[in-house]
């Protein structure tokens, strides 16, 4: 899975925890749960979806490298062994 | 849903003497014992800090009973069970606060999952109504917004409620030194026709010394000697 496809997989998850949002309004430079409004369950529950679709567990020492969508992105990226993509990595 | 939180808040305003007591409480005890216990479990078992900041409040309220049950016809009535109204905001705007049932006696684990089943059905619009009046003390946490701390406005006919602050490293001073340690401003704001601050004083005193214990929160044995958590000042 390359990063444009993580990235659509990462807001198509959030959406489902937060369905008011905008994913094409979304800043991925910005930190992300404060845009989005995750509070701890939330954040937890998404973290949780990711997992269930990537097979990825997330410890949370790793949450304080986790600000923004890039961030993240590129996170995932890096733990699927996945070759980066044009102008998305941080 | 606006107009019935000012309802409930004006009566409450209107009725209730609130007074509000504040105490700042070291979470790094807590904080160390739930990492170490969430990094060795899968994702869907991981817990929050909340949790066990609740199952402390109502282990608390045994000590302090005066602050959970329920006030009418001029009466307190006391509450064996502690049922915690969780404060949870929705999406939308607005907020509820349905009950996590019995916390004194359920496991962290069980409090976890029945914890995030509530806020999952209060968001998808899908509380028992008896959720809603079984409340006999509410807990609000505003912690992740970024506040040091919440003086909440009593939930009538309810005569307490708890609120956290969130969970930030501040300087501490203890024994000459000063650290930074991470903190969270626990508050009280509680019905003086049934309690008055010196018993609030003491459940947020109890509640402080709980939270240095988070295995005993947890039941789980306590570490070895030599590793005690510090004491609040």
């Amino acid at each position: 899975m390359d990063h444009e496809a993580l990235r659509a997989t990462a807001l198509s998850i959030l959406t489902t925890i937060a369905p008011e949002i905008e994913p094409a309004e979304l800043d991925a430079t910005r930190p992300l749960r404060h845009q989005v409004d995750l509070d701890s369950m939330d954040w937890l529950n998404y973290l949780v979806a990711l997992n269930e679709r990537l097979h990825i567990e997330i410890p949370e020492a790793d949450y304080a490298r986790l600000r923004t969508l890039d961030d993240l992105v590129g996170y995932l990226a890096r733990r699927l062994g996945a070759t980066p993509g044009a102008g998305t990595e941080g | 849903m606006r107009r019935a939180i000012a309802a409930a808040m004006s009566r409450s305003k209107r009725e209730i003497p609130h007074y509000y007591l504040s105490e700042p409480i070291p979470m790094a005890a807590a904080l160390e014992w739930l990492q170490a216990r969430n990094a060795g479990v899968p994702i869907t078992q991981r817990i929050l800090p909340a949790v066990l900041q609740l199952k402390a409040v109502a282990l608390a309220l045994a000590e302090v009973p005066e602050l959970n049950g329920l006030y009418r016809d001029g009466e307190f009535a006391p509450s064996a069970a502690v049922h915690i109204g969780v404060a949870i905001s929705l999406r939308g705007g607005g907020l509820v606060a349905p009950a996590l049932h019995d916390v004194a006696g359920r496991s962290i684990d069980d409090l976890m999952h029945a914890l995030s089943d509530l806020v999952r059905r209060a968001r998808a619009g899908s509380l028992r109504s008896s959720e809603m009046t079984d409340p006999t003390i509410t807990v609000t946490n505003l912690g992740d917004q970024g506040v040091e701390s919440v003086f909440g406005v009593i939930y009538p006919p309810q005569v307490a409620l708890v609120g956290f602050g969130g969970i930030a490293e501040r300087a501490w001073a203890q024994e000459g030194w000063i650290r930074a340690v991470p903190v969270v401003t626990a508050s009280l704001a509680a019905d003086h026709r049934v309690s008055d601050g010196h018993r609030g004083a003491r459940f947020l005193a109890v509640l402080r010394d709980l939270l240095q214990r988070p295995h005993e929160l947890a039941g789980t044995p306590a570490p070895p000697t030599g590793a005690q958590p510090p004491d609040g000042p």
